[in-house]
């Protein structure tokens, strides 16, 4: 390949095409720029709203009613009246615009029986114990009816509802926690290592019953982070979400005791796991506890699956025992069925949302395709929305900082100028009109203003602008001040050109190998030599894992709950196909006992987090600020673009479904769109 | 094998003057002529055959001066100058002939999110020819900056002309298709090379000793051919180490396509091994005690070396084929390298169809060098036996 | 001709076993399992598999052991016509391709029927005219197909088929008719999606066809014979027609053992763009996610279809032409 080398021929502005290329690209650039940096970008990003819970019993509505379809099958006696089937104390939803309509199927896409949040995100209910609002910011009760912390936060109180039963029509009680906890949580062949979300501090905690309808998580120590925790989508989130991996929180007792070798003998057992075809009896449970791949398991979600994510529909149909109702007392969900429609690869699914044969997709879209969809709106009868993202990494470059392989290469990655320096010589404008088209935030990594744990809008910018000018002179003084024939900068231990490395993936959301390139021809300006290196998902892992890559590109989505999601903002462990410091991770999570310890300021961001998993909320967030300002002002990871629709933020709804909101909190823990309650979507006739 | 051309003549009855003295004369001339000019002649009745051996040329003429034809950085992006449509190339200016092209202003729609681009008449850039752009080693060798055309200040990677748009990024996708043909042609040479050597060797030695050694080889061919290509293909680029540049793992992945290519080869050579090993002329030369290296290299090869030059011929489409698809599955080259399958794989979505076109630009010398290869292979085993049939 | 026949069949049972083996080493090549590719595809859709679940999932799914005892596993459970669970699908590996392999086989035939009704008189067209300007077009045509980068091809047809026609995005059945029963509604819904694929798949191979028709109908027709008939005078159409033409038809039939495995996989590169439900995709998806067992079974079946399709075609070989018979004996 050929070298960009400056010559030092002076360039005259003489031929008045230049000036006025120089001026049309500028104010073209100043457009954008405005565009990106005004709040509202566009009319494609809407206002933030959601429908709510009702909390308040004495709101509740007096009469329940249910769909017709469920009125014929109680009128021939096929089930029971709703109001036995919902229970005392319905989930009540106040829809976001009206009072919906019964009827209807919901089409979407699926990639295949990977594809488990797909159907997960749209028609979960949430089944969570507690879950957000819509604007992710507070948590409510939900499956649960109420909660409270006791005992200085070791203990937190969940008050189940009366009467409320699972889809096959048993009760739904606190014994299926204690079966959980028990039966399932303890057996080590189900779960073999317990999970951290079930800890405090490395002390493990435990379920108990209180009554029929009231139990309790108790700590040895505070955990005041235990409700966000049961709300998001973590190993307590939910039997939707994590039944399959035997977590959840709760399991339906009656259901799986059948195949449980505590519940039946082993002969019966084995039978059973052969007639199966499985190798043995912990893959049959996981599989029979699967809310994707088991259409007989009794769920607590409002759709349930009744062709399951292994063939090539997926379809789920309504749990006529959901406990969600509207305000006005009407069972939902509104619409009768959801139909995922099994599509080979990302191009087709896009285009048949482009076709509109999507009702309601917000998965797998491209973001470089808006204008394609914009342009066939009217002809596929929906409308394009755009929900950007809390975070402030749509993508991000992490460093890995416990890289070992080459110590030259060691010692500048964990320079913090040097870091620095990097980030100032990337041009985020460029990027985000190319790959974001203007709709992205060049920010760092922190995430967005309206965020509990932001440090401060000041903290948007730092070491996020533009300035080649100032990170030449940082990399000049922190002694990378030699620079070869072409311009690129020479290691200090006399091996050459400082060459680093970035680790891409291809096929994602984000086309972060070519956004590399890009960056690539930027750092040139600074003198230094990146290799972009794309390589398929398992090879990233290995390397990773065995660590050896030296910058990962990726995104912090998530990172907007900085307690449940860490694994973004700083080596939380091993897990993932990028971390900032995999040696690092293995110390945090073996408390210190392996890996290798952090330098002194990670330490100190680490303890911070740590600590604040069992402070009240007020103190909570104080620390979180104070991690998110270490960050940013560390730059263990470049923030490139953030707050930006790229991932799951491109969203296209037709036209005639109701109590759509016209922007949604984007977000893993919201489930987007279960955020947004689809039970309440329904279709005006 | 060797039977005579189709008219008999007795040289004792042959006339003087007149046609068929011409068409006599001519026979003589078959008669007299070398097996090389036979093959030429009958090469050059089909026509189509020899109009693809120029185009493949000229290929090989881009491959060398590639850097040369390209006029700018191939790597250079710009934001403001992304997805372009390729400029109209204005070849008079009031009359005289001038070529220029129109300054180009561009923004993004806010209401489309298209990103729009205005020609502006008054401002017209000329091209030039032999103007000056980035520095580059013409042929490797002598360091210059001239390139075929380009503007004035054409150092400055934001004032070219862009003959064939821009691609997403804003580079130009004339400069980088010039590279990318360069890269695709020479892989394909490579790997045909790579599978020459093999295909001869192993058909050689298959056909000309038979027996044990050709069952296995045999079976050997059997089993690679059943296996499905894209397993093996994957299973081989994952298993590349990390640490290879862009260039060394261009050069696995010739390995890689050629391992498979061999077969083919092999497998006529060894046809034509066997039909020759019966031969007059091989037995006498045994008899008369040449040696089986001499016996193989310098009587049986030369006689089948035409089929051989044919079958190679073919096989380069196919590596020129497989490159495109191995990009397109993500496992041959990717960026930032530069060959047609990776200017064919950011083509392949659906952007690029519905709204800049012009990136799919790169399929057109995809399809010329195909047929082209076709057709010049096709013509060239026709002739290659000009005593056969 | 038993003898050779036997000789035969006995090395086609040791290259099955070979390419078992081999199969089984090219879908552990790449680096990491079945749960690092779970892992990573999690890690991009925004989900986080921690360690702990990971180590759980490989006890799980028997992924710790060595590969010899994994690959000694399968063949215990192929011997007893098991053929394994799928990992990603968390169904039978029969169950999953069995579902695909009749669609497979639909648009693999139609392909090849194109191909032969494309091949087949152009290349006698360019036989008998050869060397003039019908040749070179009716060849340019055959090798377009070849040409062309075909993914590139199925998708600008797809988004064609789309703007222009309104049809339905890809697959091989509208929606109503996915999952519907058979009836003849059914039939001529998939008729109607077949034609863009058996295009382009059917293009591809013409090229080759061509060529093989063109050289055999060449060697006929300089025999004397084809002379003789001709100043009989027979007629230029009875003379080609009668005897060459079905002489050259002759080397064809062998080649129909080669399709054998392209029927049973179809194409996977055109498959995939055009979101066919065909096994070629479910290779390429297994292979990427290293599903062990769904791949490998797959990679065998193709294996062992070439390994009988090469035999049939040998056998048919002998068979019809005494000549090589007696070259083999």
């Amino acid at each position: 390949m050929t070298e960009l080398r400056r010559t030092p021929r002076t360039r005259t502005l003489r031929s008045r095409f230049t000036v006025a290329l120089m001026v049309g690209a500028l104010s073209a650039v100043v457009a954008v720029g405005a565009l990106a940096q005004s709040g509202s970008k566009s009319p494609l990003i809407g206002k933030l709203e959601g429908p709510e819970v009702v909390t308040d019993p004495a709101k509740a509505p007096k009469r329940l009613k249910e769909a017709p379809q469920l009125a014929e099958l109680v009128k021939a006696g096929k089930l029971p009246p709703v109001a036995e089937r919902i229970g005392q104390d319905p989930l009540v939803i106040k829809p976001l615009q009206e009072i919906g309509k019964y009827g209807g199927t919901w089409r979407g896409g699926f990639t295949g029986p990977a594809d488990f949040w797909n159907g997960y995100r749209c028609c979960s209910g949430p089944d969570n114990l507690l879950f957000w609002d819509y604007t992710g910011d507070s948590v409510t009760p939900n499956i649960a009816r109420g909660f409270e912390m006791q005992d200085g936060g070791r203990t937190l109180v969940l008050h189940l509802r009366r009467g409320m039963k699972w889809s096959d029509g048993r009760p739904f009680t606190a014994d299926d926690f204690v079966f959980w906890f028990e039966d399932v949580y303890r057996n080590k062949d189900l779960v073999p290592t317990p999970a951290a979300a079930m800890s405090i501090n490395g002390k493990p905690g435990e379920v108990q019953k209180v009554d029929t309808h009231t139990v309790k998580f108790k700590f040895p120590d505070p955990y005041y982070l235990l409700p966000d925790v049961l709300a998001g989508s973590t190993a307590l989130g939910g039997q939707a979400h994590q039944g399959l991996n035997g977590m959840g929180g709760y399991a339906p007792a009656h259901y799986l005791k059948q195949f449980h070798p505590k519940y039946i003998s082993k002969d019966d057992l084995d039978k059973k796991v052969k007639d199966a075809k499985f190798d043995n009896w912990v893959r049959l449970f996981l599989f029979k506890n699967d809310w994707a791949l088991n259409s007989e398991l009794p769920v607590l979600t409002p759709w349930k699956t009744v062709t399951p994510i292994n063939t090539p529909t997926w379809t789920l149909e309504r749990n006529p025992y959901s406990v969600f109702v509207d305000t006005d007392g009407n069972q939902l969900p509104y619409i009768d069925r959801v139909v995922l429609t099994l599509a080979e690869n990302l191009e087709v699914i896009n285009l048949r949302a482009i076709a509109g044969e999507y009702d309601f997709q917000a998965r797998h879209l491209d973001l470089g395709k808006v204008p394609v969809f914009l342009e066939n709106q009217q002809r596929g009868g929906y409308k394009l929305y755009l929900d950007p993202g809390d975070y402030g990494g749509d993508m991000i470059i992490k460093f890995n900082l416990s890289y070992e392989a080459d110590p030259e290469i060691a010692k500048w990655m964990n320079t913090a100028d040097f870091r620095r320096a990097l980030s100032l010589a990337i041009d985020r404008d460029q990027i985000n009109e190319t790959f974001w088209l203007g709709t992205g935030t060049p920010s760092s990594v922190v995430p967005a203003d309206s965020n509990k744990y932001n440090p401060g809008p000041q903290y948007r910018k730092l070491w996020s602008t533009l300035d080649v000018k100032k990170a030449n002179e940082m990399l000049d003084k922190i002694g990378l001040d030699k620079k070869d024939a072409n311009g690129y900068r020479l290691r200090t231990d006399g091996k050459g050109r400082l060459r680093i490395e970035i680790m891409t993936l291809g096929g994602q959301f984000l086309q972060f190998t070519q956004i590399s390139e890009m960056i690539r021809e930027q750092w040139k300006k600074v003198g230094i030599d990146l290799t972009v290196q794309e390589v398929e998902r398992s090879l990233a892992f290995k390397r990773t894992a065995a660590n050896e890559q030296q910058l990962g590109a990726w995104n912090n989505d998530g990172s907007e709950h900085l307690f449940t999601f860490p694994n973004h903002v700083f080596p939380f462990d091993l897990s993932g196909v990028a971390t900032s410091g995999p040696l690092y991770g293995r110390w945090f999570q073996s408390s210190g006992t392996q890996g290798k310890e952090p330098p002194a300021r990670l330490r100190e961001l680490m303890e911070k987090w740590k600590k604040a998993f069992g402070m009240p909320e007020k103190e909570r967030i104080q620390l979180g600020k104070e991690v998110w300002k270490i960050a940013a002002e560390e730059v263990y990871i470049i923030g490139v673009i953030g707050l930006g629709p790229a991932s799951m933020g491109v969203r296209v709804v037709k036209t005639n479904m109701g109590n759509v909101p016209s922007r949604q909190y984007n977000s893993p823990d919201g489930k987007t769109p279960t955020i947004s309650r689809p039970a309440t979507f329904f279709w005006k006739k | 094998m060797a039977t005579k051309p189709d008219l008999a003549l007795d040289p004792t009855s042959a006339p003087v003057h007149g046609p068929r003295a011409v068409a006599a004369a001519e026979e003589q001339r078959i008669f007299v002529a070398s097996q090389w000019q036979l093959t030429w002649w009958r090469f050059h009745k089909h026509r189509v055959a020899v109009a693809s051996g120029i185009v493949v040329i000229g290929f090989y003429l881009i491959v060398l001066g590639a850097d040369f034809l390209a006029y700018a950085d191939p790597n250079a992006s710009e934001a403001q100058r992304s997805l372009m449509p390729p400029q109209a190339v204005h070849l008079f200016d009031g009359g005289r002939f001038r070529p220029h092209v129109y300054a180009v202003k561009g923004a993004r729609d806010p209401l489309t999110f298209k990103r729009v681009y205005q020609a502006d008449p008054n401002q017209k850039i000329p091209i030039r020819l032999f103007a000056e752009g980035f520095e580059y080693r013409f042929l490797g060798v002598v360091p210059t900056t001239r390139h075929l055309i380009g503007v004035d200040g054409g150092l400055d990677a934001g004032k070219t002309i862009f003959l064939l748009g821009t691609d997403l990024q804003g580079r130009d996708l004339w400069s980088r298709l010039m590279y990318g043909t360069r890269i695709s042609l020479t892989i394909g040479l490579i790997g045909v090379s790579m599978s020459l050597v093999l295909g001869v060797v192993l058909g050689g030695f298959s056909g000309f000793y038979g027996g044990v050694a050709d069952t296995v080889i045999q079976r050997v061919i059997e089993i690679l051919r059943s296996i499905p290509t894209i397993p093996l293909w994957m299973g081989l680029a994952a298993a590349l180490p990390r640490d290879w540049s862009i260039l060394q793992i261009y050069l696995a992945i010739t390995i890689i396509i050629s391992l498979l290519g061999w077969t083919e080869l092999a497998r006529v050579v060894r046809g034509r091994f066997l039909a020759l090993r019966e031969e007059d002329f091989v037995v006498s030369a045994r008899l008369v005690g040449c040696g089986q290296m001499r016996t193989i290299f310098v009587h049986m090869v030369p006689s089948f070396m035409s089929h051989i030059i044919a079958a190679t011929t073919l096989a380069l489409p196919a590596m020129i084929i497989s490159e495109t698809a191995l990009s397109f599955l993500g496992l041959g080259l990717r960026p930032p390298a530069i060959s047609w399958g990776v200017l064919l794989q950011q083509a392949q979505n659906v952007q690029a169809v519905a709204l800049s076109p012009w990136l799919m630009i790169p399929a057109v010398p995809v399809i010329i060098a195909v047929m082209a290869f076709n057709f010049l292979g096709d013509g060239l085993r026709d002739a290659a036996d000009p005593y056969g049939r | 001709m038993l003898a050779y026949i036997g000789r035969r069949a006995l090395l086609a049972i040791f290259t099955v076993w070979a390419i078992s083996v081999l199969s089984f080493a090219i879908i552990q090549l790449p680096p990491g399992d079945y749960v690092t590719s779970y892992i990573a595809q999690m890690a991009s859709t925004g989900s986080v598999v921690t360690e702990q679940e990971a180590e759980n999932l490989r006890i799980q799914y028997g992924l710790g052991q060595p590969m010899y005892v994994q690959y000694y596993k399968w063949v215990k459970l192929i011997a007893g016509g098991n053929f394994g669970m799928s990992m990603e699908w968390r169904r039978p590996v029969t169950e999953v391709i069995g579902e695909r392999l009749s669609l497979t086989v639909v648009v693999s035939v139609a392909a090849l029927f194109l191909t032969w009704v494309l091949a087949l008189p152009i290349g006698i067209y360019s036989a008998v005219r050869q060397y003039s300007l019908g040749d070179y077009a009716a060849t340019f045509v055959g090798f377009i197909g070849l040409a062309v980068p075909n993914f590139l091809l199925a998708l600008v047809l797809l988004y064609l088929g789309f703007t222009l026609f309104n049809a339905h995005i890809g697959g091989l059945f509208s929606l109503e008719f996915q999952d519907a029963p058979w009836s003849l509604a059914r039939v001529w819904d998939l008729l109607k999606h077949l034609p863009i694929p058996a295009l382009i798949l059917g293009l591809a191979g013409t090229a080759q066809q061509i060529r093989i028709m063109r050289a055999n109908l060449l060697d006929e027709l300089r025999k004397p014979y084809v002379v003789t008939a001709r100043a009989k005078g027979l007629t230029e159409t009875r003379v080609i027609v009668k005897y060459p033409v079905r002489v050259a038809l002759n080397p064809f039939a062998s080649t129909i053992g080669y399709t054998l495995p392209y029927i049973v996989s179809g194409s996977i590169i055109v498959s995939l763009v055009l979101g066919l439900p065909t096994v070629g995709p479910l290779l390429l998806k297994s292979l990427i996610a290293q599903d062990m067992f769904l791949a490998g079974t797959i990679v065998l079946l193709l294996g062992v279809m070439t390994v009988i399709g090469t035999l049939i075609s040998d056998i048919l070989l002998v068979w019809i032409d005494p000549r090589i018979r007696l070259e083999n004996t």
